[in-house]
């Protein structure tokens, strides 16, 4: 099949297929993604970067960007939990062939939702200080200790999660890292609001929580070197979704600048440049790292600092649309004046967690600066941090 | 968008050791010409790099934009002062693109193999680009161009005015040459006035696609000085000790080269993507003008802070490169002036 019967194929897919609306109920709206995921994995559309033993696509990587940027276009739910990018991967190159089996196929095909439970109160970027326990018996963990900012934690049906099987003061030398089923007795999982007034996280509370020990991925207390599995080129590829997402959402913006006829001012002009260029480069520095690819088989350090140039970027995006909108942008989601719904006011808000989530943009500077321009390592950092 | 083939990564290897060997920037610095003529010699007959994108039928080696970013990129790291900036990425260029072949067979030999410098006149007294006053008439040219690229040697002159492109003679009656005090040492500049000076006229089309050629090869250019100061800033934190560490183990000092790197990268995309853009070159041109030059100030900066009292000696190379990016922000326009016409291109 030629890449462009293969874009047409997709696309007529997704739109055919398109699941509607977005419920505003939560269990009404579990249950229309599942059925979306569970639609696009029985069509041999899921998983895109995956191996075809775990009912994946295993596309060519020309392939995935094309499947991506359509996805993106196609404003279709995306994947449940955030355990396909982070999970799965350490589960392919680390899984015992009988937690492939089992796991596998029911996360892609959105079955079973994954959450990542790694911080904890006192173990955020330090993650290595870690204190939930799981001590041995016989062929059973005895899991206690909390976990926090568990996203997806609500709808989660397995936490992927790191705990101490070493001394309390092992750090990063006595951590494994664990299934554990989140339903299992002992488990408490409680939603926290975030400051957007959404529940989008969680804290997780285990209380003698048994987790066979089957369910140890890697070996014990050799946890700490999976936390860093992901798919780099899934990555690569996942960047020109986002470029094109931000595409339509600088569209979007600059229809209602002129809508609001703030196009007039000078400096609302230069701002919106500004973004015309960072979008744009956002999707040369795709481009760029897709052609490294293809060409070496590896993504050049763009790939690296393009997380914090999109971070960045998409906080000012929408700060600089809450300005926008003058005394409009003083109003919450449900106020009926609100602009098309609050969504860039709610955007403000919620891209706060972008400099913090999945690492904070501090420690991503730190891990540039070591790992791609060499400097010295901070005396006070493990090894390999997040 | 490109990935570099092999023989591309080779022309990096090669230009970047021939430059290590000779581009002792100092040395020239007070020439009267401002640059070391043996070297362009050596440029043009060793490695043949002016004809990098003239077209073979003209004596070039028929490459482009991205043979000739490659090479620039390489010099910006040096900030390598030579006619080559003027002759090839302005001149070079425009006359390829100017689909006059008179013009073409005319001049772009003598710039490929070395034997004719040439720089391209732009601004004028107002300092922009628009409102031009230069004016042709009956075969002469009046006005008054600034900061002109070399234009105090180059043998010849390409001169944008109200009504197109024009060719002068660096020497014909009716031309007087000033050169200007520069901030950047460099790279100089000079004043030419026109009073009725001899003109021949290039192409039929404006000199549009010649300014954004320019702009994509001063930010080629801009992008390996912003390595240059980000390689410098790093093999220094690596070195320094105080307070028994080296000063890289601060993050304040880590993170300030994460973000040199991280605009560096960003610049990158924006030169490589512009360079081989095609029919999409205004909009691409604009990104690169508004970006590169803004990361290669803040690299430059950065450097210097980073280099402490070092770093504000006359003696170091980082302050040569502050001014060379602080002047290149200006020279075909400064980044707002991009901003503005990529607005005006994408219809915000
Ligand atoms: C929306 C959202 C979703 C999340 N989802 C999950 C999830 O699903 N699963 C999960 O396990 N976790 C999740 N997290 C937690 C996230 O990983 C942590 O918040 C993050 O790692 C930072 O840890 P912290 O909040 O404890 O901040 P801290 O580590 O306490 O950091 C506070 C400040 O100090 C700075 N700082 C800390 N250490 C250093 C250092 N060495 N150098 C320089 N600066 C430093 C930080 O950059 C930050 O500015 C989520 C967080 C958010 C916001």
């Amino acid at each position: 099949m030629h890449d462009d019967d293969f874009r047409a194929r997709l696309r007529a897919f997704l739109v055919e297929h398109h699941p509607g609306r977005r419920p505003k109920d939560r269990t009404e709206r579990l249950a229309w993604q599942k059925a979306w995921l569970a639609k696009l994995f029985d069509a041999g559309y899921a998983g895109p970067s995956w191996p075809r033993e775990y009912g994946g696509m295993d596309l060519s990587f020309a392939r995935q960007v094309i499947y991506q940027e359509e996805y993106a276009k196609a404003r279709v739910p995306g994947p449940l939990g955030t355990g396909l990018g982070i999970a799965a991967p350490t589960l392919v190159k680390y899984g015992t062939a009988e937690q492939k089996e089992r796991y596998l196929r029911p996360m892609l095909r959105g079955d079973a939702v994954w959450a990542q439970g790694y911080s904890e109160p006192d173990a955020g970027s330090d993650l290595p200080a870690l204190r939930t326990t799981a001590r041995r018996e016989g062929d059973e963990y005895i899991v206690n200790g909390q976990k926090v900012w568990t996203s997806s934690g609500d709808i989660a049906d397995v936490l992927f999660t790191l705990v101490r099987t070493g001394t309390p003061a092992s750090r990063q030398h006595g951590i494994s890292y664990l299934l554990v089923d989140a339903h299992a007795p002992g488990v408490t999982v409680r939603p926290l609001r975030d400051l957007t007034g959404d529940a989008h996280f969680c804290e997780i509370f285990f209380t003698d929580v048994r987790v066979p020990v089957a369910d140890r991925v890697g070996e014990e207390n050799g946890g700490w070197p999976l936390v860093r599995t992901s798919l780099g080129h899934e990555r690569a590829a996942g960047a020109m979704n986002q470029a094109a997402r931000y595409r339509r959402v600088l569209d979007e913006l600059i229809e209602l600048a002129h809508e609001r006829g703030a196009t007039a001012d000078p400096l609302v002009r230069a701002r919106l440049a500004d973004f015309e260029m960072r979008v744009r480069i956002m999707r040369y520095t795709g481009m760029r790292t897709i052609a490294d690819i293809l060409a070496r088989g590896e993504p050049g350090p763009a790939s690296s600092t393009s997380r914090l140039f999109v971070v960045t970027f998409e906080q000012d995006l929408h700060e600089f649309a809450v300005d926008l909108l003058g005394p409009y942008g003083m109003l919450g989601r449900d106020d009926p004046h609100a602009v098309q719904r609050g969504r860039w006011v709610w955007g403000f808000l919620r891209t706060r967690a972008s400099t913090i989530g999945a690492g904070t943009a501090e420690i991503q500077r730190n891990t540039i600066a070591e790992q791609l321009l060499g400097l010295p390592r901070d005396p006070a950092m493990p090894p390999s941090s997040r | 968008m490109i990935a570099f083939t092999e023989e591309q990564e080779d022309l990096r290897a090669v230009v970047r050791r021939f430059l290590a060997d000779r581009a002792d920037v100092r040395a020239r610095l007070d020439s009267g010409e401002g640059h070391d003529l043996a070297v362009w010699r050596q440029l043009a007959d060793q490695l043949g790099l002016p004809g990098i994108a003239v077209p073979e039928e003209y004596g070039g080696s028929g490459g482009g934009p991205v043979e000739l970013g490659i090479v620039l990129e390489e010099m910006g790291r040096v900030l390598l002062p030579s006619p080559f900036f003027a002759t090839v990425a302005l001149v070079g260029q425009a006359l390829t693109a100017s689909g006059d072949d008179a013009a073409k067979s005319r001049w772009l030999p003598g710039i490929a193999d070395g034997s004719l410098t040439a720089t391209l006149a732009v601004a004028e007294e107002s300092g922009r680009a628009t409102d031009l006053t230069t004016t042709a008439t009956g075969g002469t040219l009046s006005g008054t161009k600034m900061f002109v690229v070399d234009g105090h040697t180059a043998d010849l002159l390409l001169v944008v005015a109200r009504t197109g492109l024009f060719a002068v003679e660096g020497t014909a009656p009716g031309v007087t040459r000033t050169r200007l005090e520069t901030l950047d040492r460099t790279r100089r500049l000079a004043r030419i006035d026109f009073d009725g000076a001899p003109a021949v006229p290039i192409g039929e089309s404006p000199p549009r696609k010649a300014l954004d050629l320019a702009v994509v090869a001063l930010a080629a250019e801009q992008v390996g000085g912003a390595q240059a100061c980000l390689d410098m800033a790093v093999g220094h934190a690596k070195v320094r000790v105080q307070f028994d560490r080296p000063i890289g183990t601060f993050q304040a000092i880590k993170h300030k080269c994460a973000d040199m790197l991280l605009a560096i990268e960003a610049a990158r995309s924006a030169v490589y993507h512009a360079a081989s853009a095609g029919d999409e070159l205004p909009v691409a041109a604009s990104v690169a003008g508004a970006y590169c030059s803004v990361a290669f100030t803040h690299a430059a900066k950065e450097n210097i802070q980073i280099h402490g009292g070092v770093g504000y000696t006359w003696e170091h190379d980082a302050h040569r490169y502050l001014k060379r990016a602080k002047s290149s922000e200006q020279l075909f326009g400064a980044p707002a002036a991009h901003r503005a016409r990529l607005a005006d291109l994408v219809g915000i």
